[in-house]
């Protein structure tokens, strides 16, 4: 039998019981935050799952398969896609070319970006102003970063090639795009100016944090610019310095539309990276299988990085 | 409105169901849809905007009209049916249909119109353009051929008084432009875009008596012939002739503005030089449909059978009376067939429309058939691994162009990788 107690005993009205939430009956408070956090999540959630996750597995999958316009199904042909790479001269140039590009727009990158930075953390008038507009190349789309080189780099109309002839530097207008070291030369450029602000930004940052009374001191002592850059700036920027190059390897290695745009890859296979001939082999040539086994590759070059990367972002945490 | 899990769901729920209702809308197939090349070209998209009103007025239906630059075309119609968005018609460029026939939804019209229905639409002179594997998945709306053009003012003014029939007069003829008409581009040859050079190589490989691939499949390039052709290209490139970074659009512009004496094009070539000189028909005397030079008098000239075809796709079985049936019916028809090509100075491709008194007294015309000479079918374009083959031409013919080969090592190079190529298409 069921004891009544207090006011109902009295005869009064009894106060409603407080009304425990679905989340707190179903495992806890704690657990029904949990279940709340991971449904805000979930639209990020799906959007990695079926953006990247899935079209990622996907490929991976198209990689052992033959997938082409005469194989409209795909059809599972174990590790030949592999073996053609292995055995195509041309697909192979690609790796190459990739090593070629990410080295040189990233060496570049990183060296002009530090000068910038340099330039940028001394005291003169009308700093806040160029330091403003150092970031427009990173603003800009990048589509309209090669058009503007492009037409930079046009054997007819190239403003290149009008101040060469105005100056009697050459003969005759020059194709830069057209020979495999003026096109590659002219896709690292573009890409080197369009990367720098973004590097300069954090060696600026790196700058700023470092304690000038060291420097003072050094310079008390009679340290000349060299040695104050080798013992106490560049230490100091190390960190920086690692995850600039690192981020700068990655982003070079996925790089495609202002290549694309200048050079599609071309002449010959000169500017031919990876990305480019993972797109060729996509949608020019419609041979999906090769193009995942190729793109498979690609990522397999990504990973070190990527892991060094994450390594130190999550040691950082 | 307090938002909790419930509620949430729901409207999570209510969004992908508003989403979801246009794409039922469009399968119930109200509107049909054409996608068109032709529309996304400037100079060209009020003829195209022409029949679309002339089929609404005639039908009242409307055509959904999606423009897409030539040169994306058939990648968007790829593209489309992997994500089956397919549009219910497009207009197909007369060489990509072979690479196209593997689609399940391409339609055969003759399943929808019945093979005297197809037999009474088109000229029977161009009825095998849209066969592939016996079905015909095509209806030319304009046709006629590739071929050379040459440009009558530039010309005159580099003092050359005749149309070149042999290379080596052709040769004098493009030194004699580069020395007179300052910073022209003599022959305005393709030489970036793997959608454009081929055309200009195969002609040119023909001229010297050579073949690329025969029609078993057979790749015939590696011969004197092909490394005389390809000897040729370079020496052209060597001796300023003809540019690096050429693309047919380029071509056409330089034409039209009078900085270029040769080049070649599909029978627009009119049309493109009324909008680019910007003198509209006061240039079509300039722009003269030209004989393919050759190398020596036992070649017969050649050119490249061409034409713009529509398409439609389907999951299904098309009624004859469907709104897309319609549509393709009515640009067969004799309003537009009579009316429409000459606008893009093309031969139609309707028996009727080719018959009509406006085609046959166009004086442009006459001279395109005339200088027309064997009609060829584009041996690259024919397989349906024509855009691997293409690429490895295009990469092959650039590597002679810009001096990183020699000829006779380019065409080698192409002979062995066509053959690779060709042995993974089985």
């Amino acid at each position: 039998m069921t004891q009544v107690t207090g006011n109902a005993a009295a005869g009064g009205e009894l106060p409603a019981p407080p009304r425990v939430s679905a989340a707190a009956r179903w495992g806890g408070l704690k657990a029904g935050e949990r279940r709340v956090g991971l449904l805000f999540l979930a639209p990020a959630l799906i959007a990695f799952a079926t953006v990247i996750a899935w079209p990622f597995l996907k490929a991976l999958g198209y990689a052992f398969t033959r997938y082409d316009l005469q194989t409209p199904v795909p059809r599972f042909i174990g590790l030949d896609n592999f073996r053609m790479i292995l055995s195509t001269p041309e697909i192979l140039g690609s790796f190459i070319t990739t090593g070629i590009y990410v080295g040189l727009a990233t060496g570049f990158t990183v060296l002009l970006g530090f000068a910038w930075a340099m330039i940028l953390n001394q005291p003169f008038r009308g700093r806040g102003a160029v330091r403003a507009m150092s970031l427009i190349p990173w603003v800009l789309p990048s589509t309209v970063t090669a058009f503007v080189w492009g037409w930079i780099f046009n054997s007819r109309f190239g403003v290149l090639n009008a101040l060469l002839l105005e100056l009697g530097v050459i003969e005759f207008p020059t194709a830069w795009l057209s020979t495999s070291q003026g096109a590659m030369a002219a896709v690292v450029v573009t890409k080197v100016w369009l990367s720098i602000p973004l590097f300069m930004t954090f060696f600026l940052a790196g700058l700023q944090s470092l304690d000038r009374e060291q420097i003072e001191a050094a310079r008390v002592d009679g340290a000349g610019n060299w040695p104050v850059l080798r013992d106490h700036v560049l230490p100091h920027l190390r960190p920086v310095l690692l995850v600039v190059i690192v981020l700068g390897v990655i982003g070079n290695l996925q790089h495609f539309d202002t290549i694309y745009a200048l050079t599609g890859g071309g002449p010959v296979r000169a500017t031919a990276v990876l990305s480019i001939e993972v797109y060729r082999r996509a949608f020019d040539q419609w041979d999906t299988g090769l193009a995942s086994a190729i793109g498979l590759l690609w990522v397999a070059t990504i990973l070190p990085a990527a892991a060094y990367y994450l390594r130190h972002l999550l040691r950082g945490v | 409105m307090k938002i909790n899990r419930r509620n949430f769901v729901a409207l999570g729920a209510a969004g992908a169901a508003s989403l979801a209702m246009p794409s039922i809308g469009r399968a119930q197939g109200a509107a049909p849809s054409f996608m068109s090349f032709t529309y996304a070209e400037d100079p060209n998209r009020p003829f195209v905007q022409a029949v679309l009103d002339g089929f609404k007025t005639s039908s009242g239906i409307s055509v959904e009209v999606i423009g897409s630059a030539w040169g994306d075309t058939q990648r968007n119609i790829l593209l489309r049916q992997r994500s089956r968005t397919l549009p219910t018609t497009a207009q197909i460029q007369d060489r990509w249909l072979p690479a196209m026939a593997s689609m399940p939804e391409i339609v055969d019209l003759e399943a929808v119109f019945g093979k005297a229905g197809v037999d009474a639409m088109v000229d029977p002179a161009i009825a095998g353009m849209g066969r592939v594997g016996g079905k015909t998945i095509g209806l030319p709306i304009i046709s006629g051929s590739i071929g050379m053009f040459a440009n009558m003012e530039v010309l005159a003014k580099a003092g050359v008084s005749s149309i070149p029939t042999s290379l080596a007069e052709f040769r004098t003829a493009l030194l004699a432009v580069r020395d007179k008409v300052p910073n022209s581009v003599p022959y305005g040859m393709a030489t970036k875009n793997p959608g454009s050079v081929p055309l200009d190589v195969l002609l040119l490989v023909w001229a010297h008596g050579g073949r690329m691939i025969d029609e078993s499949g057979k790749v015939l390039v590696k011969s004197d012939s092909g490394r005389a052709a390809m000897e040729f290209m370079a020496g052209l490139m060597r001796d300023r002739l003809v540019a690096p970074e050429i693309d047919r659009p380029d071509a056409r512009r330089l034409f039209g503005q009078g900085n270029c004496a040769f080049y070649i094009d599909a029978p627009q070539a009119r049309s493109f030089g009324r909008s680019f000189s910007g003198r509209g028909e006061a240039f079509d005397p300039v722009v003269m449909p030209m004989k393919m030079p050759v190398a020596n008098a036992g070649i017969k000239p050649a050119s490249i059978e061409w034409g713009h075809l529509v398409s439609m796709f389907a999951t299904g079985p098309v009624a004859k009376d469907s709104p897309g049936a319609r549509w393709v019916e009515y640009l067969m028809s004799d309003a537009v067939q009579t009316s429409f090509p000459l606008k893009l100075s093309a031969l139609p491709g309707s028996k009727a429309g080719r018959a009509a008194p406006a085609v046959q007294s166009d004086a442009y015309l006459r001279n395109l058939v005339a200088s027309a000479g064997t009609g060829m079918k584009h041996e690259i374009g024919v397989w349906s691994n024509s855009p691997e083959l293409s690429t490895i031409l295009t990469e092959e013919t650039q590597a002679a162009l810009l001096g990183q080969k020699n000829a006779g090592a380019a065409v080698d190079a192409m002979q062995s990788r066509m053959e690779q190529s060709m042995a993974r298409r089985g």
